[in-house]
């Protein structure tokens, strides 16, 4: 049993695997992007100008960063710019938390491991459709005829938006959970509302968490948006400064607001490191994967 | 006394777990059931509390019946058999005291659950369970934190808050090093004694089914091929149960007193 | 179960531990998280009101949704061919900048401690920078039109791609990269065959995410100015045109769909 006897087949020489399904694919790649650059009718000519044109404006924006920010007007636009970006926040968070308790139902209603089939169905149908839409059709649609026009229209966008990513997060999470305790809460005679309390929510609650704070990153970035249809915040500043091409000032919020992004980024993440970590498991893997679905 | 009558499993696969067992325990007994995977004898355990439903016959624990009872019956029926399992069952993200404290969900309302507000008389009883089983020291670590013997006691703690009649283990010890794994069996062995409480431990290796066992059952196939003493049970029995010679394999690796010569065990 | 059996264990273990107070980092959590919410809730003006009393005003609109103008969906089909030539060719050169940007963020593929750094600085300014700021900003550089939507998409998704990314080649495993090293490789070579095959799955799925993501996020640029769909919803909002905005509402909820769908088919495939 030992000695290893080669067979008669394994010493002809293979030949290589077809490589058809390779090349198909690429052709067809490669037909798709053609057909986009044709119909795409981009003004092409228009990139040679670019290098030279992202120079001028920077030296332009750049210009508002040499006033001293202690003088009027610079003053008031470091501290406008600041004020908008704080709205934006508010706005991000105040929809994250709609989010995180619209999503912490749902997430259960669709898991597979807790719910019936049929209602999980359901559950994955309406959040797939929440998630197909982009928050500013939500604004427009649902929200602006009732609240106006306002960071609270923004919020409650950001917040239904929310829904659709966060329930299916809460969802895997909850699927992926160790079945053990689940089975031994069931041999002690637990309840299913006592078996989601204590044997469910305890393992999965750090990484919904961690959800919250990532889609809280991203919540900052969509608020943005709304604000251009006038939902307050950084977008409308934004809006505003271009159509009326206030370079100068254009360039102080934009350094705003990457100092503010990174800052809240980096505590935010480190929040969520924390959490993570907290349970002693190796997560890196699971939360990279995380991290790129919570952005759909 | 549980009390298998003509009982047989057939999961939605098709597969035959348990094939018409008739089988007595009585209260207060030690009983391993041994076998190779596969022979049912995790099915047999299983069905016990219900987690595995029977297909046909009759099965009783106590003055309940298992098979045909309905969702209620059989979490009335878990409240009283409690179960420990291969890989503890933890939550390990939780501290030990709230583990330990599962076993009194079936006591406990649904809305004092949800808030966590235990009853004081709860928190005595999940205490006293750690104090059994010697971890009391550890109740507000988080479980994650503990090493893999110290969390089994815990699941035992759990167990023993339960107050059941009737513990069942599966494979309790097979995640476990040598000496961890005689310290849980010998853990479970007085309980037994102290609380006369009926146990019945699956495991697969033969010298501690010997050495822990007041009572072995065999199981091959879903049927019970052995049911004695654990004198009764040498070598011959043991091979005819796992129907080949015995190996090196079936030993507990590094126990004081390997009970099987593993001469002949080189053959296949 | 009687309490009368002593335990047995030793007396060191028998000492009841007191109740532990909630560490000090989950009471910061709430505080700050609480004091977060009631600066926010005030900062925006937080209320339902609206809910009860002008639901009516909502309602109308709601009609008008109901009625939509189908013929509107095929008369800007070729905005809708614009949006989506805009996500390919945007994914496509995002995603490969993307990649290459990793390769260059991360201490596996390079070895000096200041280039990787000074790369991760510029990739977090890349991505704090929202979608349609670069809209705005790539608007302002080329003009009104597609090819500004694609740059800004680009801008968008290299921050993507490349954060993520780099970070699964942080996480690769380092005996292949061992390998490469002990049979003479150069750190281009190392980075082709001992790296790129590990995160080549992961970096596919990324690349779906952000293909899905341009649909969405091309929408969204066309309000800048930045061409195909997005452009028709801005003209058509200014009109109140409902109809014609719930037209387009319902044609991306049927794209965006197919894409997604078609995404995970793919997805499957890879995995």
């Amino acid at each position: 049993m030992t000695t290893p006897t080669r067979s008669a087949t394994s010493s002809t020489r293979p030949t290589p695997p077809s490589k058809w399904p390779h090349t198909i694919g690429l052709l067809v790649s490669l037909a798709v992007v053609i057909l986009a650059v044709w119909l795409v009718d981009a003004n092409w000519i228009r990139l040679a100008d670019l290098p030279a044109s992202i120079g001028n404006y920077i030296v332009l924006m750049g210009q508002g960063l040499t006033h001293n920010p202690l003088e009027v007007p610079w003053s008031e636009y470091w501290v406008l710019a600041t004020q908008r970006m704080l709205e934006s926040i508010q706005m991000a968070w105040i929809g994250t938390l709609i989010g995180a308790v619209l999503s912490l139902p749902l997430g259960f209603l669709a898991a597979r491991t807790v719910s019936p089939a049929g209602v999980v169905f359901v559950t994955r149908q309406f959040l797939n459709a929440v998630r197909a839409l982009p928050e500013i059709i939500l604004a427009i649609v649902l929200i602006m005829p009732i609240f106006g026009l306002g960071p609270l229209t923004g919020a409650l966008a950001l917040g239904i938006g929310s829904i659709g990513t966060l329930g299916k997060l809460t969802a895997e999470a909850i699927e992926s959970i160790d079945p053990g305790p689940v089975e031994a809460a069931l041999a002690a005679g637990a309840r299913p509302v006592q078996r989601m309390r204590w044997a469910i929510l305890p393992q999965a609650l750090p990484e919904i968490v961690a959800f919250w704070l990532y889609r809280f990153e991203i919540n900052i970035r969509a608020s943005a948006v709304l604000g251009v249809i006038g939902a307050g915040g950084i977008g409308s500043l934004l809006s505003q400064l271009f159509n009326r091409r206030e370079w100068e000032q254009i360039g102080i919020t934009l350094v705003v607001i990457i100092a503010v992004t990174i800052l809240v980024d980096s505590i935010s993440g480190a929040v969520r490191a924390r959490i993570i970590s907290g349970g002693g498991r190796k997560l890196a893997a699971r939360e990279r994967h995380d991290e790129a679905s919570a952005i759909v | 006394m549980i009390r298998f009558s003509d009982v047989s499993v057939r999961y939605p696969t098709g597969t035959l777990g348990l094939d018409s067992i008739d089988l007595e325990i009585p209260d207060g007994q030690f009983v391993v059931v041994v076998g190779l995977s596969g022979a049912g004898k995790s099915t047999l355990v299983r069905t016990i509390n219900g987690l595995v439903p029977v297909t046909s016959g009759t099965l009783e624990v106590g003055d309940r019946m298992v098979s045909g009872a309905g969702k209620r019956k059989l979490r009335q029926l878990r409240a009283e058999v409690g179960m420990i399992f291969q890989s503890f069952n933890l939550v390990t993200r939780t501290s030990v005291m709230n583990n330990v404290l599962l076993g009194r969900l079936h006591a406990t309302s649904t809305l004092r659950s949800l808030v966590g507000a235990w009853k004081a008389s709860d928190v005595e009883l999940a205490f006293e369970a750690l104090e059994r089983v010697g971890i009391v020291d550890k109740a507000y670590v988080r479980a994650s934190q503990l090493s893999g013997g110290q969390q089994q006691r815990v699941a035992i703690a759990r167990v023993l808050a339960q107050e059941p009649q009737v513990i069942l283990a599966d494979e309790p010890v097979a995640s476990l090093d040598p000496p961890t794994a005689n310290q849980v069996m010998r853990d479970l062995q007085r309980i037994n004694r102290e609380l006369g409480i009926t146990t019945v431990v699956n495991l697969h290796f033969l010298d501690l089914a010997r050495t822990y066992g007041e009572r072995i059952i065999g199981m091959r196939g879903g049927k019970v091929v052995f049911d004695g003493t654990a004198d009764q049970a040498d070598d011959a029995v043991f091979e005819s149960i796992y129907g080949r010679s015995l190996t090196a394999a079936d030993v507990l690796p590094g126990d004081e007193e390997p009970a099987v010569s593993t001469d002949e065990g080189l053959a296949p | 179960m009687t309490s009368t059996a002593a335990p047995t264990r030793g007396p060191a273990a028998s000492a009841r531990p007191r109740k532990p107070a909630p560490s000090w980092a989950l009471w910061t959590g709430i505080i700050a998280a609480t004091a977060i919410t009631i600066w926010s809730a005030l900062g925006i003006e937080f209320t339902l009101a609206p809910l009860f009393t002008d639901a009516a005003r909502g309602w109308f609109v709601i009609q008008e949704f109901f009625a939509p103008n189908w013929g509107f969906i095929f008369q800007v089909g070729n905005a809708w061919l614009e949006t989506l030539s805009i996500a390919v060719l945007a994914s496509l050169v995002g995603c490969l900048l993307g990649l290459i940007a990793a390769m260059l963020a991360s201490k596996v593929t390079l070895a000096n401690p200041v280039a990787h750094q000074v790369v991760k600085w510029v990739l977090s300014v890349i991505r704090s920078i929202p979608d349609i700021g670069w809209a705005f900003l790539m608007v302002a550089f080329v003009g009104v039109g597609s090819l500004a939507g694609i740059l800004a998409l680009v801008m968008f998704n290299i921050g993507i791609i490349a954060k993520l990314t780099s970070e699964s080649i942080d996480a690769v495993d380092p005996g292949p990269i061992e390998a490469a090293d002990a049979s003479g490789a150069n750190s281009f070579q190392r980075a082709r065959w001992a790296v790129y095959p590990q995160v080549l799955p992961n970096f596919l799925s990324y690349s779906l995410y952000v293909f899905e993501l341009n649909i969405r996020a091309s929408i969204v640029i066309g309000l800048a100015g930045a061409g195909g769909i997005g452009n028709v919803l801005l003209v058509q909002l200014g009109r109140f045109a409902w109809e014609n905005v719930s037209a387009i509402f319902i044609a991306t909820f049927v794209v965006v769909l197919a894409v997604d769908l078609a995404s995970q088919a793919i997805r499957r495939r890879i995995a």
